[in-house]
């Protein structure tokens, strides 16, 4: 009687696992070139996944000779997901990784092929400027090819409208923020009769990664990026010198007088752009371009204009360098074994930035998603670039249209100006001296540290804690770790610029 | 029932009333709230307007989200391996709670003590990927539902519900000749239907809320569930998660997030009104009559 049930439990156990069906065996990699090579390609994902198959994929494949099987991963889980990849060593044979502890330790236990050396052998990634890579690099070692974004993004967006009634200029020193902040809380620029507007208006990243506002503001006041470094090579954190400071004291004024937004600490970034898009807010730092605000602000104030300057403190343009990158794409050894197939992969890398295959990645498909329009090119559907080519244009190295495409797209003014900051700003960016250097107890404790700081930056804001409270937290963030996160990079720093 | 109208049974009423509203209501309103904005046109959204009902209706978003077949395909994805998760969940804990209830079953101490060691200890992430790698149960659907087929505190809330029923009903069911499989399908199971319920409820909102399992199994994304989805389009938008190039990503607006989480919560919010009624049930309904 017993055995009935057995039967029964192991029978639809059986099909259960009949109907799961093994997965496709292992093709072998054709190098010589005769049939298209096998590629899987795994990124994250950027808005909708494009069905498989479709004509800007097999116009890749195409040109590049490959059997492209991309994978993507939603960007909510990539990294969680791609740490299993890795544990599990399931890899594709081209992957984006991110710049981040867990990618940091496999790279260094070699479970990438190094590329560094072979750059100077392809013409287009050759081409990118220097610092694309080592912004990259594990002790000093390079191991991918980045998906390259700009360097230095920061602009300053600002009504224009608003700081012509008041007539106010963009601010360059903290005094000008001052009075900028203060005449659009208190003067009642949109004349509703209410003060009900804000300048600058923050939100609860304020003072963290790359787009952090302080930092940004900081930086153009002469603080440094994140980290100064001294001739000596020892490192200070960008809290404890004096033009930061300054720029925290600015902030807690403004909080104390009401002239920012006093709920800063707990609201999200898509809050804020509510603000700034319903026409309450009126100057903001951006990595965006000026022209999405216009578009997206003159549906609620059709009087609304907006404008653009670069980011510019008493010493002049500054401002913080960033990464420079979306991740990067790197080669796993377990699945390409051979240099030769390493190269392949390279050729493959290169090639998409190839003209033919700039354009295709930025624009689309001619007459498809852009026509050519004599000087310039056309957008022909907006929606159809959005879901079509914006998820290989965010997950495939391009320069946009900094590099190898032949004619511009048709932009409205604001847009070329918002981009002709980005592209100089390329001079005045500041970089951050610990960006990939390496320290046992940032992997450890990162985060950790930087809550520390940036907790009590917050409360000495809202004036929780007075200068003393401060220095006592900066003390604190010393003793816990701190001291040994400024020897640890001071020793790196060193080891590589030996 | 009558009650004793003293003052204080009514002041009682009234604060208890009041009290359960107040409950209520701080657990509604925000799923209204979403509901509203759903229905409300963009731009009336962007200018703040709405609190709890739109004032310019509009489909525009629902239109949106049905213009591909991506949400779609996700819930049939979704109502998939509820149906056929949940069904399994339900055989394979019942044969097991149920052999695991009877005292005369030799070993039962060591196989319940191997089920409470799974309570306390897990493999791990990365073993745990292994072992459904080599059943090669990775890319399908059934690493959803095979894996956590079994759940180690439904079975044993089960098992004690089973060890309840009177061994009186079973012998009598054997003698007239029915066996250890007939007694399970045609006298236990039956005398369970609330607890079985309330598992499937259990067992199915579990799987309806899948999301991680998914994305660490599943690589073919037209084999994603609904949640994975869902987190994709309303994560990207609030948290823009530190990666530099969110920044100039086109973020999906307010009313088209608002629209996929009320068509992603709807078949559940359906469903459990029919399922509600036998939690009031609760315990057995006892009758030793043959």
């Amino acid at each position: 009687m017993k055995k009935k049930v057995h039967l029964l439990s192991a029978s639809v156990m059986t099909a259960a696992l009949v109907l799961s069906a093994c997965g496709a065996g292992k093709e072998a990699a054709v190098l010589d070139g005769s049939k298209p090579y096998s590629l899987k390609y795994v990124v994250n994902q950027v808005g909708e996944i494009p069905t498989k198959g479709n004509e800007i994929e097999k116009a890749i494949m195409e040109y590049t000779n490959t059997d492209l099987n991309i994978q993507w991963i939603p960007a909510s889980a990539y990294d969680e997901k791609v740490n299993v990849m890795i544990a599990s060593e399931e890899l594709p044979q081209l992957i984006k990784l991110g710049y981040n502890p867990t990618t940091i330790g496999a790279l260094k236990n070699g479970q990438f092929w190094e590329v560094g050396p072979f750059i100077k052998d392809y013409p287009n990634l050759a081409a990118q400027s220097e610092e694309f890579y080592q912004n990259i690099s594990v002790n000093g070692k390079i191991y991918g090819v980045p998906l390259f974004r700009d360097l230095g993004r920061a602009t300053l967006h600002y009504r224009k409208d608003w700081l012509d009634t008041l007539g106010l200029q963009a601010p360059v020193t903290l005094d000008d923020w001052y009075n900028v902040m203060k005449a659009i809380a208190k003067k009642d620029p949109d004349k509703n009769g209410k003060d009900d507007t804000y300048g600058l208006v923050f939100d609860k990243k304020y003072n963290q990664e790359a787009a952090s506002t302080l930092t940004r503001l900081a930086v153009s006041q002469g603080a440094p990026n994140k980290w100064a470094v001294d001739e000596e090579g020892n490192f200070t954190p960008e809290f404890m010198t004096e033009p930061y400071f300054e720029t925290m004291k600015l902030v807690k004024r403004l909080y104390e007088e009401g002239l920012i937004n006093q709920d800063f600490a707990v609201v999200d970034t898509s809050e804020i752009d509510k603000l700034y898009e319903s026409g309450r807010a009126g100057i903001r730092f951006s990595g965006g371009n000026a022209q999405s605000w216009q578009d997206k602000v003159i549906k609620n104030v059709p009087e609304a204009v907006i404008d653009v300057a670069p980011v510019t403190g008493p010493e002049g343009r500054r401002l913080p360098g960033e990464t420079g990158n979306a991740g990067f794409l790197a080669i796993p050894k377990k699945t390409v074994k051979t240099e030769e197939e390493m190269k392949l992969i390279l050729k493959f890398v290169d090639q998409l930035m190839d003209p033919e295959m700039a354009t295709l990645l930025v624009k689309g498909v001619e007459n498809k998603h852009w026509k050519d329009a004599g000087d310039v090119t056309e957008v022909l559907d907006r929606d159809a670039d959005l879901k079509e080519v914006k998820p290989y244009r965010d997950t495939m190295p391009n320069r946009n249209e900094n590099y190898n495409i032949e004619k511009l797209a048709k932009q409205p003014d604001l847009f070329r100006k918002s981009q002709k900051f980005v592209k100089e700003n390329d001079e005045f960016i500041v970089p951050n001296p610990a960006l990939t250097l390496d320290s046992a107890i940032y992997s450890e404790r990162g985060k950790e540290l930087e809550l520390m700081t940036t907790d009590a930056q917050t409360k000495y804001i809202m004036g929780q804690i007075d200068e003393a409270g401060w220095q006592a937290a900066i003390e604190q963030w010393k003793k816990q770790g701190g001291n040994q996160l400024m020897a640890e990079y001071k020793e790196a720093y060193l080891n590589i610029n030996k | 029932m009558k009650q004793d109208k003293t003052i204080g049974n009514r002041l009682f009423d009234i604060i208890n009333n009041s009290l359960l509203l107040f409950v209520a209501l701080a657990c509604s309103l925000p799923f209204i709230y979403v509901v509203a904005v759903s229905f409300t046109s963009p731009a009336q959204v962007a200018q703040g307007g709405i609190i709890l009902f739109p004032k310019e209706w509009s489909l525009s978003a629902y239109r949106y989200i049905f213009s591909t077949d991506t949400l779609m395909r996700s819930m049939m994805v979704s109502i998939y391996i509820t149906v056929v998760g949940t069904f399994i969940n339900l055989v394979f804990t019942s044969l097991m709670a149920y052999p695991l209830a009877k005292r005369h079953l030799r070993g039962r101490r060591t196989i319940m003590m191997g089920v409470l060691f799974t309570m306390l200890f897990g493999g791990g992430l990365i073993p745990t990927y292994f072992v459904v790698k080599a059943l090669h149960l990775t890319d399908t659907l059934w690493s959803l539902m095979i894996p956590t087929a079994i759940s180690a505190f439904n079975l044993i809330v089960l098992k004690n519900f089973f060890q309840q029923i009177p061994d009186g009903l079973e012998d009598s069911a054997k003698i007239d000749g029915c066996n250890d499989l007939g007694v399970l399908i045609r006298i236990v199971l039956p005398l369970s239907l609330p607890a079985m319920a309330t598992f499937g409820l259990f067992y199915a909102v579990g799987h309806w809320n899948q999301f991680f399992n998914a994305i660490l199994y599943i690589n073919d994304n037209t084999k994603w569930p609904i949640q994975v989805l869902l987190r994709e389009i309303v994560i990207l938008a609030s948290g823009r998660i530190g990666d530099t190039n969110i920044d100039d990503a086109e973020i999906q607006p307010l009313t088209i997030r608002m629209a996929v989480i009320v068509f992603a919560t709807l078949p559940i919010l359906v469903v459990y009104p029919f399922l509600q009624k036998h939690f009031a049930k609760g315990a057995m309904l006892g009758s030793v009559k043959g």
